[in-house]
């Protein structure tokens, strides 16, 4: 009877929090954000059932319990994960203490501050959506909790949301931007790493491809080069321990000549893996925020992880033209011990040939004619002598194993080599004209260096087995892959095609407008309304603090106007409140009298006192103009105690 | 005041059961409005007008309006005097302290903006001379609302004249049966008392108009106005003379229970009467007037 009023509203406010916390459980340990939903969810029955709520002596010791829980898991209460789980926490428990109005509108706040969150662990478009979904539900309860009609609430909401949209761009066009993200946090240790990494085993590149996720994304600044051209290189692994190639930066500097080449410039968008992005061969110069290592490979100056986008110019098809000391030739020409028969097969061509490249064209044929097979699952292949096994017994691999072989096969025959990991290929997005490499795109090939002419030459031991590898990217060169990675090329039928483009144009599109609006951009865009460089941070947050105190004014005004009749109503409201607690409801177009009717059947002591108090108020308010503070004053004490009585005898009742 | 609860006494004991429109006729009185009651024959228009002259001790004449009616049989005409070669004005009915005009929209419309001519002026202008009406006058107009065959509804800017509409109704069985079992009507006008003697109501009338209205109170009358006019079920909204009209009778209600200021409860209780025909709405289409009262918060 007497929650009766708010019930819906409260439901509604129940709905939306539920639906803020939702993408948590992607990013959270999965028990948290459920359990949080299964609390609301409990609440909610409790209210349907006017059950009464338990008491402090439980919740109490239940939150200390399910904090304790988030700290053996996440080992800390702060932080993103930690503060994210700790609040949603605090949600599901502040639900259960949740009586009147004002506990609803808490939670409702805590509502519009979780769903921010999400943003912190994901700026995709996804988010976005979600994010404006939970608006519109956080807004569509706080208009029940008011009071609002239940249809007429959710077109008000949209309404509220439309209104507020001009005001939100201008503040994401305007509002100063720190350089690098907002949130820049720590990372959490049990978030893996994708991408490339230091080292090449077999085996780690072919779990790569079966990923379908983008890796970056590039625009080029006039014709795009053909796509077996795009060879990007990431990192250079100089060192095989007889299983694994790894780098170990033998090479502190080196002075590089390249020759010839056509210039093609690029902008490419992406994430960095620990400080690395992928350069088309081979770069001419660092781009901003970089610095070309020895190898011509780019390391950013920031180690953050969010995307970027560097402008990059690279001169393809160059030759890499470089001396080599006798120490690095050496060096590229190590070797362990072991895989005897690879060594003298080596040993065989070097005889055969004439120079170095005969020796490449030599093991490039032997390849291409002696049954090899590229294949995701090839099999394991044991034991010391791992290159003999792969060469001559199971002959089937994939480009980590063709790329490994070759530069041992190189090295053997003594020619300074070494393997080179990256991304081949990229695939063109009609809808929002850019090019998309993929994890699927991940490669590995070798650069031998050719004593004759002095110069790194790339050779790629996979084009040899499988060409259409390079030409036409890895789905079309291993049937086998096909199931595992459903998203990948042929697997589409025609008519979903335009769509998954028309998505990635999106997804592209808002990385480079909306996440990708920082501080640089900014400036730009203030340079290009002709405002140059008088516009900083500071002048914008001048601005922005005047333009909020300007929009304070019309408050201040109301404030000040508003308390000539404010005791009164004061008293009125507490006496609707206390007549609430007794189970009377009071409209607003209710006038003294009606109210003293309302309240004929109460008991006579409570009857008494309260038609007193009416009775003074409608003197107060109708009968003299002009109110004595001292007697309005003493009329609202009698009224707070009349009030606090009422809720004294809901609570015993 | 003790005189006005007499009379109010007096007149519920010819009129039976219906204390609501008793009060709501006397308030229109002291709040020198002119009554239209809206009914059908027979359930007490003619009783309630006589009962009202008898005890408030006023002059009062009666007209039956047909099509036939001229004007000059309610005003008066001016008639030739051959002793002295002049003019003299004969007064017509109208020229009395309660007139009861029957069945008004039975006569022409020249005959109706006659009458309300004289109910807007208080006075009566024949061949370029005026005639001033008796103090107090007031006119209780009663009309059948079923009846249309060969009437002529008076328009709104007519009925606008009239500060109050009610409607009497049928009785409820009980107050009905206590009527067939009592007294002849006609003997019980004829042992009323009057309670007011010479310019006692006229002193009643001053006495209400000077009952205090706050800020606060014309706010609520402020905002049911409004109200009225961002309705979109009424054809308009209620004029500013409404306004003042509403203010007048909430006045005269207030002294009736007693009050020398005016509440918005009083405002509540003449609203249907005093709104309801001059929002176009017949009858008893008061619903929707009491869902505007439920609906507009009081300031």
């Amino acid at each position: 009877m007497k929650h009766s009023l708010f019930r819906p509203a409260e439901m509604a406010v129940l709905l939306a929090v539920a639906l803020v916390i939702v993408p948590l459980l992607f990013y959270l340990p999965f028990w948290l954000p459920a359990l949080v939903e299964l609390m609301l969810l409990l609440r909610a029955c409790l209210l349907l059932r006017h059950s009464r709520l338990p008491g402090l002596a439980v919740l109490l010791p239940l939150l200390v319990l399910a904090a304790a829980g988030v700290w053996l898991n996440l080992n800390t209460l702060i932080g993103r994960e930690g503060g994210a789980a700790l609040l949603i926490l605090l949600l599901g428990f502040k639900v259960f203490e949740s009586r009147q109005q004002r506990d609803w509108q808490v939670v409702l706040a805590l509502g519009f501050f979780l769903s921010a969150i999400p943003l912190l662990f994901d700026q995709s478009p996804w988010s976005a959506l979600w994010l404006v979904i939970s608006l519109l539900a956080l807004t569509w309860a706080m208009l029940r909790l008011a009071g609002d009609i239940p249809s007429g609430s959710a077109r008000t909401a949209v309404q509220a949301l439309l209104l507020s949209l001009p005001l939100m761009l201008v503040l994401f066009v305007v509002m100063p931007r720190l350089p690098g993200p907002l949130w820049s946090m720590p990372h959490d240790s049990h978030t893996a790493q994708t991408g490339l990494s230091d080292s090449m085993e077999p085996g780690s590149i072919s779990q790569l491809v079966q990923r379908e996720d983008a890796a970056f994304s590039v625009v080029f600044a006039g014709q795009a080069p053909a796509v077996s051209q795009m060879y990007w290189r990431i990192m250079i692994l100089d060192d095989f321990d007889g299983r694994r190639w790894q780098n170990v930066h033998g090479l502190q500097q080196e002075t590089v000549q390249l020759q010839g080449g056509q210039l093609v410039r690029y902008r490419l968008t992406g994430k960095p893996v620990r400080s690395r992005l992928p350069l088309l061969e081979y770069p001419l110069q660092a781009p901003g925020g970089g610095v070309l290592e020895p190898g011509r490979l780019l390391r950013l100056a920031s180690d953050s992880d969010d995307a970027v986008r560097i402008d990059a110019a690279s001169l393809l098809g160059s030759h890499y033209r470089q001396s080599l000391s006798q120490s690095d030739q050496d060096f590229y020409r190590r070797l362990p011990p072991g895989n005897p028969a690879s060594r003298q097969l080596a040993m065989q061509w070097r005889m055969q040939s004439q120079d170095d490249a005969g020796f490449v064209h030599e093991a490039l044929l032997h390849f291409r004619l002696n049954g090899y097979r590229y294949t995701l699952t090839p099999p394991l292949l044991e034991g010391d002598n791992s290159t003999d096994a792969f060469l001559f017994s199971t002959r089937q691999g994939f480009c980590e194993h063709y790329a490994s072989a070759f530069a041992f096969l190189a090295r053997a025959a003594g020619i300074p080599a070494r393997v080179v990991t990256g991304y081949q290929g990229a695939q063109y997005n009609p809808v929002g004209r850019f090019w998309q490499v993929r994890s699927s795109d991940a490669h590995a090939w070798v650069e031998v260096w050719l004593k004759e002419s002095g110069e790194w030459l790339r050779v790629d031991p996979t084009a040899a087995v499988a060409p259409q590898r390079v030409s036409d990217g890895v789905s079309q060169s291993i049937p086998s892959l096909q199931p595992a990675v459903p998203l990948m090329g042929s697997r589409i039928p025609g008519w979903l095609l335009p769509l998954q483009q028309s998505w990635q144009a999106a997804g592209f599109a808002w990385q480079q407008w909306v996440v990708g609006y920082d501080a640089a951009r900014q400036l730009n865009l203030y340079r290009l309304l002709g405002l140059g460089e008088a516009v900083d941070a500071a002048a914008v947050l001048r601005a922005l603090l005047f333009g909020g105190a300007l929009g304070l004014l019309p408050l201040l005004w109301w404030w000040r106007r508003r308390p000539a009749m404010a005791p009164l109503q004061v008293g009125r409201n507490l006496l609707v409140a206390a007549l609430q607690c007794h189970g009377i409801a009071i409209l607003p177009s209710d006038g003294p009298l009606d109210m003293m009717n309302k309240a004929a059947h109460l008991p006579k002591d409570v009857r008494v006192l309260l038609k007193q108090l009416l009775k003074e108020y409608a003197a107060m308010r109708y009968r003299h103009a002009e109110l004595p503070a001292r007697q309005v004053q003493a009329w609202l004490g009698q009224v707070r105690r009349f009030a606090q009585q009422a809720r004294k005898q809901r609570r015993h009742s | 005041m003790q005189s006005l609860s007499l009379a109010y006494r007096q007149l519920n004991t010819l009129i039976l059961g219906k204390s609501r429109a008793v009060r709501l006729a006397l308030t229109c009185l002291i709040a020198r409005g002119h009554l239209l009651i809206e009914d059908v024959p027979g359930v007490g228009k003619t009783t309630l007008a006589h009962g009202l002259a008898a005890v408030l001790g006023l002059h009062y004449q009666r007209v039956q309006f047909t099509s036939d009616l001229l004007p000059a049989d309610i005003l008066g005409v001016n008639i030739y005097q051959r002793e002295t070669g002049t003019f003299r004005f004969h007064q017509g009915p109208v020229f009395s302290q309660l007139l009861l005009a029957d069945e008004i929209n039975r006569a022409s419309p020249k005959v109706q903006s006659a009458l309300l001519e004289a109910m807007e002026e208080r006075q009566v202008s024949i061949d370029g001379e005026s005639h001033p009406l008796p103090q107090p006058f007031f006119v209780i107009a009663t009309q059948n609302p079923s009846e249309q065959l060969g009437t002529f509804p008076l328009p709104e800017s007519q009925l606008d004249r009239f500060l109050m509409r009610i409607s009497l109704g049928y009785p409820a069985a009980d107050a009905e049966r206590a009527l067939l079992l009592g007294q002849d009507r006609r003997s019980l006008l004829a042992d009323m008392t009057p309670c007011l003697q010479g310019d006692g109501l006229l002193q009643l009338q001053q006495k209400a108009a000077a009952l205090t209205v706050t800020a606060d109170l014309a706010d609520y009358v402020l905002a049911l106005l409004q109200a009225t006019r961002q309705e979109s079920s009424f054809l308009s909204g209620l004029s500013p003379r409404a306004g003042l009209a509403l203010l007048s009778a909430a006045r005269a209600w207030a002294m009736l229970e007693g009050r020398d200021h005016v509440l918005p409860e009083d405002v509540k209780a003449i609203f249907p009467a005093v709104a309801g025909h001059r929002l176009g709405l017949t009858g008893d289409a008061t619903a929707s007037l009491t869902a505007l009262l439920d609906h507009v918060a009081i300031p």
